[in-house]
């Protein structure tokens, strides 16, 4: 057994011991302990180095405020979690945890020289000191304070376990289940709603769990709270969430909650999710969150071995481990009292109480001196000492608030400190409820709610079991008593800050211990001229650490309060934000991980393209075949053979992923008369017309050919990417501007596989499968469209033309996709037929100029500017958009037109996105006129060919403009934009 | 026509399959892929409404959020003119029949959507949690009862949902979405065939 | 996630199912080629960019995908009510703030 060890006390469990290592020295500890008080139960303060100063740290705290012993969590290779703080580790057998922040160990760190220097490292060092030049900071000083200061590394390796996530709804979600959320449980759901008690530990019962000797209804604390859980437990309507936070609150009662699964067992089933994410929409919430413990900001109080008197407490009565033998106390509340008689009847030595107030209530000094405990009032701790765990402390009394000399040292393992305590109003402020400073219990407390929200006991300013009980009840709907007894209901005063004689320059007084923040920093930032405590926060770093300073924004604010020489309720309060505690990104995640990341989606042809080999990318959600290589073809190689085999034979495309909107009703024609830039009410049923969508400003927002089924019925297509877009905006229109017109809308781009062939062997190869549609040239020409039957299913069949060469849109119902695209390709043999992606599909449009909404364009370029103006259908009086084209700016000259772009050296292909200049020999920053849109080697033409917007670019036809890249500038000749088969001879051929 | 029809090559599981852990306890979970389905979306004007139900018979609701069910025809209420029809093979030619002759006498518009959507029927003690992993919907049977039914989201794909019992769930989504949704319902099996306490 | 009543499903559903679609009441001109270029410079850009109320349209996209209106605290972003679109501008409840 453990030298620190009490038999008899506490809840582990001693039968079940449980072996673990830290630092690679192995330990033995008890079912039930954490991390931490194991580590206490061996006699191991010194678990750490300190953020900036690598000062020794060990344990502050016993629960989730703990700001000094972050650990190395080593779950295995992947599962290494830096960072954790050891109270809030669940012990089991093969543990592994390591200290972090050292070298070459935790006893002799080299970086502790900083302490030594630390003269130069006030507040704002690094903001003042860094500054320039920026290539120093990027080489020397940012890698060199890497080394030296900061927390644990980061994983090198990707997380292996995997995460779940779900929603939920409760009429009431409690936050906290100490006394104030339990007797808020048992309330809550006597009245039948939906109930969630979650509690960030493993065991449910908070503050209940360290005062055994609590009474409450007649029984044992313990007792009381193994029948209320019972009971809680029986009820169908309470779900009892332990090991899990509230880490944030968002608007109308939506909680995030992340409760722990697995990481407190030693080899869990690979399938289980290490964390889950509850998103829960509460009718109600009861935040029961309790009050943290402040600590003294007194010279040299961040010892390893110097902690909260509560925390002692826990460790004794929870865990049934003394935090030492010889155990001095620093306090100026009552509550310290009650862990010091504690410690005492469990046969540690109480070297001294030594209280900053002159008036202690009579009581209490009676109890110490029933144990033969010396209490000294209006005293001091001006200093302490010890290298790896504080050895001695050094106290001076005081009169009238000032210190006298004459220190007398007390020699101790151990002390435990409180300045009161801070109420945990984390949750309240993150929903915008609002806080008042309240002087009674020297914090701020909650006041007006911005949501429907009560807070209870502690985190409310309430102390006294029967009042917190009470309160709970109360908040869960019912108005029961509760007789209780406890050893004691504190009271205390608040320091501003811990009076001392020494040199204040020379001293360090930790206010925050995890970023290494002092009030000497403090005061430091208020001399430099920082009011708010929100700038002093940034300045000196205090409270930005990953613990949010729940054990240092009160000292901090009260340090700066009398600096500034303002009361607290002026300075103000730095915000707290979500997440409570640290928040893996795991746990963010959830389930969305992997397959589940994004949508990723297919069309029904895409298995048939991954079985050929094809390379993907994505457009929009989608994946869409991008070439098709054989025998190891690099892209440029597939596509030329992709591109010679649709213009000479016959190219088959998947264009399923095209949006598509089916439009219906009697005012069909007229909507769309409205929608787009082209007319349609004499575009006859069966043909189709390409059509171009302006947004209101005058810009192209999408475009795509548009059939025409019957006179109340068009079927029209839109670009991949801009489907959702431009059915919301036509949903807009139609709704609320036009909501007389007799008109549906509906999606339809899932409903069709479309099979795009392209060639002049296309009519030849469809032609058998056809039922119902007359192909031949006269009677189905360009751009016309039937409904009929292909291989026996039902078909939309387009004839357009996307490549230029003669081609068909087969629309079929979308699970036919995959088994039409093998009937055609397998009948297509016969005219080598080759399928081509979206590269092909790029260039063949390009040689004939097409452009490509979003590439060509970038919603700045009006019809007009892309040489577009024929789309335009200039008798109708408005169309969307239509008033913008008259805009001035829009009429201007000066702007950039859409022309084609010839290389000098017809081998050289530029880059899209390349900057155009008109004289190459103009000083550097030289003046562009535009930039390469699309461009491309075209196998076809035997040379490259792009499309630029160029500034006035009709009007420069013909002559030289220059595209200057890092190697050379290249030489270019502005032409048109069509290069292929300008009089479109190609679209019908026989 | 010299060709085979390929009418019987229909494919709807394509890029979807139903993993063995989603019907391996099908008291908690049993998640199915539905067969197919002939689906109308049709659009009426409320004025209408009553003429076209009398010379249809089809029911459709009257209540957004409302459905009716018939032994080989489901009828959703999605909007305020708007209800999706979702019929058996059995009922399909007279589904369209019956589509076409609407449309000469009203006016309004019907639109085959067979086969944009694909549905998963969801039965077992489980799945409305497991619904509720993507589906930020109150699922209790109070506050979504049976005949409820409803477009909604399921974390970044479009579903509708309709519950045909307190254990049972009928959903559908976009054919390109299934896998998507299929790949939480998968992990969510993985994590909870585990869980003792369910 | 803000919970946000469709005056159409008339329910309260989650935000995720909405999306925001600016500034509500501003009709489209009947006859926009009788506007001058800055009167329609005005529609097609001036915005109230209120601090407190806002009138605003919401669409429940993923649910019964009509558009409608809201009010809105943009300082709280608390929504007082929603409405039917096309129906008239009610007057919005608590203080103002800068409404033009």
């Amino acid at each position: 057994m453990n030298t620190f060890r009490r038999p008899g006390r506490g809840r582990t469990h001693p039968e079940k011991e449980l072996r673990f290592s830290f630092d690679s020295k192995v330990y033995t500890g008890y079912e039930g302990d954490t991390l931490a008080s194991a580590l206490i139960a061996n006699g191991v303060h010194l678990v750490g180095r300190s953020f900036k100063y690598h000062r020794p740290r060990g344990f502050i705290g016993a629960g989730s405020e703990e700001a000094n012993a972050l650990v190395a969590f080593d779950r295995g290779p992947g599962r290494k979690t830096p960072n954790v703080r050891a109270t809030t580790i669940e012990l089991f057998e093969g543990l592994v945890a390591h200290s972090q922040n050292n070298w070459p160990d935790v006893k002799f760190d080299v970086a502790a020289m900083n302490d030594m220097f630390s003269v130069f490292f006030p507040a704002g060092f690094y903001n003042k000191t860094f500054m320039w030049p920026k290539s120093f900071w990027d080489k020397v000083y940012e890698p060199a304070i890497r080394r030296l200061a900061g927390l644990g590394p980061a994983p090198t390796q990707p997380d292996k376990d995997h995460y779940a996530s779900t929603y939920g709804h409760c009429e009431i979600l409690i936050a906290g289940a100490g006394p104030a959320g339990i007797a808020a449980a048992l309330a809550a759901s006597d009245a039948g709603g939906r109930v969630i008690l979650a509690d960030e530990q493993v065991e449910l019962g908070g503050s209940l769990l360290s005062v055994p000797q609590a009474v409450i209804e007649g029984m044992p604390a313990w007792q009381w709270l193994e029948n209320s859980l019972e009971i809680l437990r029986a009820r169908e309507n309470v779900r009892l969430m332990p090991r899990t936070t509230v880490i944030g609150y968002y608007h109308d009662n939506f909680l995030g909650l992340v409760e722990r699964l697995t990481d407190h067992e030693r080899s869990p089933a690979a399938e289980l999710p290490r964390e889950c994410l509850h998103r829960i929409r509460a009718g109600r919430a009861v935040l029961a969150t309790g009050a943290i413990e402040r600590p003294l900001v007194f010279a040299d109080n961040d010892r390893p071995g110097i902690m909260l008197a509560s925390a002692a407490q826990t460790y004794l009565n929870r865990y049934g481990v003394v935090v030492g033998d010889n155990v001095a106390v620093f306090t100026s509340h009552d509550s310290a009292y009650e862990a010091a008689f504690d410690l005492s009847d469990a046969n540690v030595r109480i070297a001294a109480i030594i209280d900053l107030r002159e008036g202690v209530p009579e009581a209490l000094l009676e109890e110490a001196n029933n144990r033969g405990i010396d209490v000294t009032t209006s005293a001091v701790v001006t200093g302490t000492s010890g290298r790896h765990r504080v050895r001695q402390i050094c106290v001076n009394t005081m009169k009238n608030g000032v210190v006298e000399g004459g220190a007398k040292t007390i020699i101790c393992d151990a002390v435990l400190v409180s300045g009161g305590w801070t109420p945990s109003v984390h949750l309240f402020s993150h929903s915008k409820g609002q806080l008042k400073w309240c002087q009674r219990v020297g914090a701020y407390l909650p006041d007006a709610p911005n949501e429907n929200t009560l807070c209870v006991g502690a985190c409310n300013g309430t102390f006294g079991l029967s009042n917190v009980l009470e309160e709970g009840a109360k908040a869960g709907g019912d108005g029961r008593t509760y007789k209780t007894s406890e050893p004691l209901s504190g009271t205390g005063e608040i320091f501003q800050s811990v009076p001392t004689d020494r040199d204040q320059t020379r001293i360090k007084a930790f206010v925050d211990f995890q970023n290494d923040v002092t009030d000497k920093d403090i005061k430091l930032a208020v001399r430099e001229g920082f009011r708010s405590i929100e700038h002093v926060k940034r300045y000196t770093t205090n409270g930005m650490a990953t613990d949010q300073g729940k054990t240092s924004n009160l000292n901090a604010l009260q340090i700066a309060s009398k600096a500034i020489n303002r009361p607290i309720e002026q300075v103000g309060l730095t915000t707290f934000r979500p997440p409570y505690t640290p928040t893996t990104f795991g746990a963010v995640l959830g389930y969305r991980d992997g397959d589940s990341f994004e949508v990723t989606r297919k069309t029904s042809v895409d298995m048939w393209a991954e079985e050929n080999a094809a390379v993907f990318e994505p457009v929009g959600l989608w994946r869409r075949a991008r070439y098709f290589p054989r025998n190891g073809e690099d892209m440029q190689t597939a596509v030329n053979r992709e591109s010679a085999a649709t213009r000479h034979s016959l190219g088959i495309f998947d264009a399923s992923t095209l949006g598509k909107i089916e439009i219906v009703g009697p005012d069909a024609a007229e909507f769309l008369n409205r929608m787009y830039t082209n007319p349609w009410t004499k575009l006859a049923a069966g043909r189709c017309r390409y059509g171009l969508l302006l947004g209101e400003d005058g810009y192209i927002t999408d475009d795509g050919v548009i059939g025409r089924l019957a006179d109340d019925r068009f079927h029209v297509t839109t670009t991949t990417g801009g489907a959702p877009r431009v059915l919301a905006m036509m949903e807009d229109f139609l709704q609320t501007e036009w909501p007389s017109l007799d008109v549906w809308l509906t999606s339809v781009t899932e409903q069709w596989a479309v099979i795009a062939l392209n060639g002049p062997n296309a009519r030849k190869l469809i032609e058998p499968f056809v039922d119902g549609i007359d192909l031949s040239l006269k009677a189905f020409p360009h751009m016309a469209v039937k409904e009929g039957k292909i291989c026996g299913i039902e078909t939309r069949l387009f004839r357009v033309s996307f490549s230029g060469e003669l081609g068909f849109e087969i629309n079929v119902p979308a699970h036919f996709g995959r088994a039409l695209w093998e009937t055609l390709y397998k009948a297509g043999e016969q005219f080598d037929i080759t399928p081509y992606g979206t590269e092909t599909m790029h260039v063949l449009r390009a040689e004939k100029g097409f452009i490509i909404v979003g590439q060509d364009t970038d919603g700045t370029v009006t019809p007009d500017d892309a040489g577009m103006s024929w789309a335009i259908g200039k008798k109708k009086p408005d169309f969307v958009g239509k008033r913008s084209l008259a805009r001035p700016d829009l009429v201007a000259s000066g702007r950039k037109q859409l022309v084609g772009l010839f290389t000098e050296d017809p081998e050289i292909v530029l880059q899209e996105g390349a900057q155009i200049v008109a004289d190459r020999d103009q000083p550097i920053p030289m003046h562009m006129i535009g930039h390469v849109t699309s461009s491309y080697w075209s196998s076809t033409l035997g040379r490259s060919i792009a499309m630029a917007l160029v500034k006035d670019g009709r009007t420069l036809n013909g002559t030289n403009v220059f595209v200057p890249m890092p190697e050379q500038t290249h030489v270019a000749k502005i032409g048109g934009t069509v290069s292929y088969d300008p009089e479109g001879a190609r679209l019908d051929v026989v | 026509m010299s060709s085979e029809p390929i009418t019987d090559l229909l494919s709807i599981d394509q890029g979807i399959s139903i993993p063995d852990v989603l019907t391996r306890h099908p008291e908690k979970i049993d998640v199915r892929l539905v067969g197919e389905r002939c689906r109308y979306n049709i659009r009426v004007q409320r004025e209408d409404l009553d003429a076209v139900r009398a010379a249809s018979a089809l029911d459709l609701p009257d209540k957004i959020g409302a459905s009716s069910a018939t032994q080989d025809r489901k009828i959703l209420c999605l909007g305020p003119d708007e209800w999706i029809i979702v019929a058996h093979m059995s009922e399909a030619a007279r589904l369209r029949r019956t589509c076409r002759d609407i449309s000469q006498e009203f006016t309004l518009s019907t639109v085959d959507i067979s086969h944009r959507n694909v549905a998963f029927s969801l039965t077992g003690s489980l799945v409305a949690n497991l619904i509720n992993i993507g589906c930020p919907l109150d699922l209790a049977v109070d506050r979504f009862p049976i005949g409820k039914s409803t477009r909604t989201v399921f974390e970044n794909a479009e579903i509708m949902l309709l519950r045909e019992s307190k254990t049972g769930f009928y959903l559908e989504t976009w054919r390109s979405f299934a896998p998507y949704v299929c790949s939480f319902f998968e992990k969510f099996a993985t994590a909870t065939q585990y869980d003792t306490n369910t | 996630m803000l919970l946000i009543r469709c005056p159409y499903c008339e329910e309260e559903r989650p935000e995720v199912e909405f999306s925001y679609a600016g500034e509500a009441h501003i009709a489209r001109p009947a006859d926009p080629s009788q506007l001058n270029d800055e009167q329609w410079a005005e529609y097609l850009f001036i915005r109230t960019n209120a601090r407190g109320i806002h009138y605003e349209r919401w669409c429940h996209r993923h649910g019964c995908a009509r558009y409608f209106n809201a009010v809105r605290d943009t300082v709280t972003d608390k929504l007082q009510m929603t409405y039917k679109a096309g129906e008239p501008k009610p007057d919005a409840i608590g203080p103002s703030g800068g409404d033009k």
